[in-house]
């Protein structure tokens, strides 16, 4: 390695300035490009290279060149840095100027939105099963409709086949609802502590109206025996007796602690006592 | 003139230096900065002629039934526009920021090895040369052809003698080559300079990211390079010497060139994003008045992305027939990449969220690069599913994903960082009119061009066709991305105008124009041949943020 730049007190000791490296650059680039032009262009280029090593090797054994490059005039140099004058602002999670309002320092644990997945969705069930009995007489109406996302001939057969019971049917459709409840559940209390102001409010009513709008655009692709015959006031009934039930369930949970306010070597368990320190801002 | 005890001393310069002194001054330099400032001007040379020749396939593709160009000059110019994109103009971006910033950045005078960065940078010179030289002499010996025709990739053994006779594929071959030698030359030496001279007190964790990112981007040149260059030496033993690597009727393989190839191609993506990376990690917390949102995870996540990334090339091969377990292994891996790099993206959320960020130019350009890079992204992951990437490969779909990734992810950052930077390099502010001017028009342009390129590959169109015929959906299509074309180019016009008129007589810079944190920042604009007069140390990440707020330094809380 070069080891120039030795410091004298009014000057640096710098490498010289050299032409070998640009001429055995350029005598490589001629051995390679005779391939493809004429063999002089190789010769020559082989011939340019070696000089050029030889003149390298001289500039930097046994001693490298360099040479002395005075420090610049006292006026032309940089000016020292100056304490700003403007203060400092730290933000904390939760201050002022809603820096991470909404940064969840305490969330609602796992197995609260499990609950809360499997009571909503019991509810759910209940107010779809209802549906099957006022609309069709049926409570395996909503059911087969579930399941023939999955199941080919429930995907074709007539509303009277829909209103049948079928085992297939009934096992299909618990596991997609009891999935999708799960899922939602655990989801769900991810994002409470999240939702500003009225969570049950939002995550209970303009949830599932949203949910519903994404439902709406994409049923016939997922399931079109379920979008052409689907009742849109159930189903949004549905889906908010979901919301409601889910998020009581899981706001009535003990939250508990997220490590996200904690420094880095703290959550990495490398040491502990660490100071909080939540970023800055210059104002 | 001062002659001190060992070397011999520099007059101080003259006012005004000759036209042969200043050549000279340039041409024997081993001056990082100078080398610094030649690597990004060869750069934006070899950038306006790529962009020509982009150009006139566009101009070609702008209506069906075209004969604006023959179809072997169409081959020749996207084969050259590719490459030069890649080799010519990303790369020695790359090598260019990086030797000009990591010296002043971790408080050094020089790279280790001054000779050998000089000796890089003109082996990518020549190599380019060379390979442009094939418009002239392309004809060789044997008369035939002019230059490469064979696309960026220049697959084998398409590319062996039986289908590509004179010697336009050598020099394709031969100017990588040679620029490779350079490039791997400079890796070594950027490597070896970020893990022996930084500054007293710059540790790990202090080291600023545009550092961190240009050593794994280093590390990753180093490993990729070697098969690239292994592969170019099989391919011209194939064509000159009668072997048989990639000749299927002598028991060669036809796929080998490919594994070969893409085990460089896909992380060389990598080497090129992440030095945009790296200069969004400077610029996007000095305008929004924060720290860096997460810096141990941006650092973890750049390792994550350079080892991932050797673990990804075999997605540019579905088409291939690839096994049902090799599809599988490497949608994953491709899609795993996307959570280093997404961890990426909401660190630089997350330090915009509650700064009071400064739109000037620089931080403009990066809101717009994390725009791009998003959706860059998500066409990207798309792509690396199987059944997805069969429908779509080699269409203009996947060509306008990858310049998402390289105009959108990019050429952004690096007009970004030309004007966060060019203050430094040149003591003179860029203007900021005529910078909105660019910006504005500009992006225009790419998203007019580059968005729209998707639908005519969705509608089936495939890359690198002539001509097409019409009615097939892809008239318009084709007509409104050349004339986003015709866009981009009046905002490269007012960024050309803008650079010369601002280092004619562009407003002083002085020593830190944006009020920013890292060393270089420290020195004057331009720095001095020797950086600093007493090398700093430092205390922290941000070491001008120590000193311009005694009363807050950022070492309380590292």
């Amino acid at each position: 390695m070069s080891t120039p730049h030795r410091e004298h007190p009014d000057a640096v000791v710098a490498p010289a300035p050299t032409m070998w490296p640009m001429l055995a650059a350029l005598g490589a680039t001629l051995v390679f490009a005779g391939l493809v032009t004429h063999v002089v262009a190789t010769i020559v280029g082989a011939v340019l290279f070696v000089i050029s090593a030889i003149g390298w090797f001289r500039e930097v054994l046994p001693e490298e060149a360099t040479e002395i490059v005075p420090f610049v005039a006292a006026e032309r140099r940089a000016r020292a840095v100056v304490a700003s004058t403007r203060t400092v602002e730290h933000l904390h999670p939760g201050g002022p100027g809603g820096h991470r309002m909404r940064l969840p320092v305490e969330i609602h644990p796992y197995t609260a939105g499990l609950r809360g997945g499997v009571v909503g969705g019991a509810v759910m069930a209940l107010l779809a099963c209802l549906f099957g009995l006022i609309d069709q007489h049926s409570v395996w109406y909503p059911i087969n409709l579930l399941a023939a996302s999955a199941v080919p001939s429930l995907a074709t057969a007539s509303v009277p086949e829909l209103m049948q019971f079928s085992a297939l049917g009934l096992v299909v459709a618990t596991i997609v609802h009891g999935l999708m409840s799960l899922l939602v559940g655990m989801l769900y209390a991810m994002i409470l502590p999240m939702l500003p102001r009225q969570p049950i409010l939002l995550g209970g009513l303009i949830g599932p109206l949203l949910w519903t709008a994404i439902i709406w655009a994409s049923l016939g692709i997922v399931n079109p025996t379920l979008e052409e015959r689907i009742h849109w006031g159930w189903f949004i009934a549905s889906q908010i007796g979901f919301g409601l039930v889910a998020g009581i369930v899981i706001a009535r949970s003990e939250k508990i602690q997220t490590m996200q306010a904690l420094p880095i070597a703290l959550r990495a368990g490398i040491e502990g006592g660490m100071p909080g320190h939540g970023g800055e801002d210059e104002k | 003139m001062t002659v001190l005890e060992e070397g011999i001393a520099r007059p101080h310069a003259p006012e005004r230096a000759s036209a042969w002194e200043v050549v000279h001054d340039w041409v024997t330099t081993v001056d990082h900065k100078k080398l610094g400032v030649m690597y990004i001007s060869s750069a934006l040379v070899f950038f306006l002629i790529a962009g020509f020749e982009a150009t006139l396939m566009r101009i070609q593709l702008a209506v069906p039934n075209n004969d604006f160009l023959p179809p072997n000059t169409f081959n020749r110019l996207f084969t050259m526009h590719g490459t030069t994109m890649v080799f010519l103009v990303g790369m020695p971006m790359f090598f260019g920021f990086a030797n000009y910033l990591t010296p002043l950045m971790i408080g050094a005078r020089d790279l280790a090895f001054p000779r050998m960065n000089a000796f890089g940078f003109w082996l990518f010179l020549f190599g380019g040369i060379l390979l442009y030289f094939s418009f002239l002499g392309g004809d060789g010996l044997y008369g035939a052809g002019t230059a490469p025709d064979v696309g960026w990739f220049a697959y084998a053994p398409l590319t062996g003698k039986a289908f590509s006779r004179g010697n336009s594929t050598d020099y394709w071959i031969l100017g990588i080559l040679v620029s490779g030698f350079g490039s791997t030359g400079t890796a070594l030496n950027l490597a070896a300079t970020i893990l022996t001279m930084r500054c007293p007190g710059m540790t790990w964790g202090k080291l600023p990211l545009f550092v961190w990112l240009m050593l794994v981007n280093c590390l990753l040149t180093l490993i990729i390079l070697t098969p690239l260059t292994a592969a170019q030496v099989m391919l011209l033993f194939d064509r000159y010497l009668g072997a048989h690597f990639f000749d299927t009727q002598a028991g060669g393989s036809a796929v080998l060139w490919q594994h070969f190839f893409w085990f460089f191609g896909h992380p060389e993506v990598y080497v090129l994003i992440l030095p945009a990376f790296a200069m969004a990690n400077e610029i996007v917390p000095v305008f929004s008045r924060k720290p860096l949102f997460g810096y141990p995870f941006m650092v973890g996540a750049t390792v994550l992305i350079g080892f991932i990334s050797l673990s990804v090339w075999a997605h540019h091969m579905f088409v291939v027939g690839l096994s049902p377990a090799a599809n599988t292994f490497f949608t994953l891996s491709t899609m795993a990449i996307a959570v280093p790099t997404g961890i990426k993206i909401f660190n630089w959320l997350g330090t915009m969220w509650g700064g009071k960020i400064r739109f000037k130019m620089p931080m403009l350009w990066c809101t717009a690069f994390l725009f791009s890079f998003v959706i860059a992204g998500l066409t990207g992951v798309m792509l690396a599913v199987v059944p997805w990437d069969w429908q779509l490969s080699d269409s203009y779909f996947v060509v306008a994903h990858f310049h998402f990734v390289l105009i959108g992810g990019l050429l952004f950052n690096i007009f970004a960082a030309i004007y966060y930077w060019f203050p430094k390099v040149t003591g003179r502010m860029l203007d900021e009119k005529l910078g909105r001017l660019h910006f504005w028009i500009f992006a225009t342009g790419f998203y007019l061009t580059f968005t729209t390129m998707h639908f005519p590959g969705l509608l089936g169109m495939p890359r690198r066709i002539y001509t097409y015929e019409a009615g097939r959906g892809w008239d318009t299509l084709n007509l409104i991305t050349s004339l986003g074309v015709a866009v981009q180019l009046v905002g490269l016009t007012f960024f050309l105008w803008n650079v010369v008129r601002s280092l004619l007589k562009g407003d002083p810079a002085g020593d830190d124009p944006w009020d920013a944190w890292t060393l270089e920042w420290s020195t004057t604009s331009p720095p001095p041949e020797y950086n600093f007069e007493q090398i700093p140390v430092v205390h922290s990440r941000r070491p001008l943020w120590d000193l311009k707020h005694p009363e807050d330094p950022d070492w309380r809380y590292e």
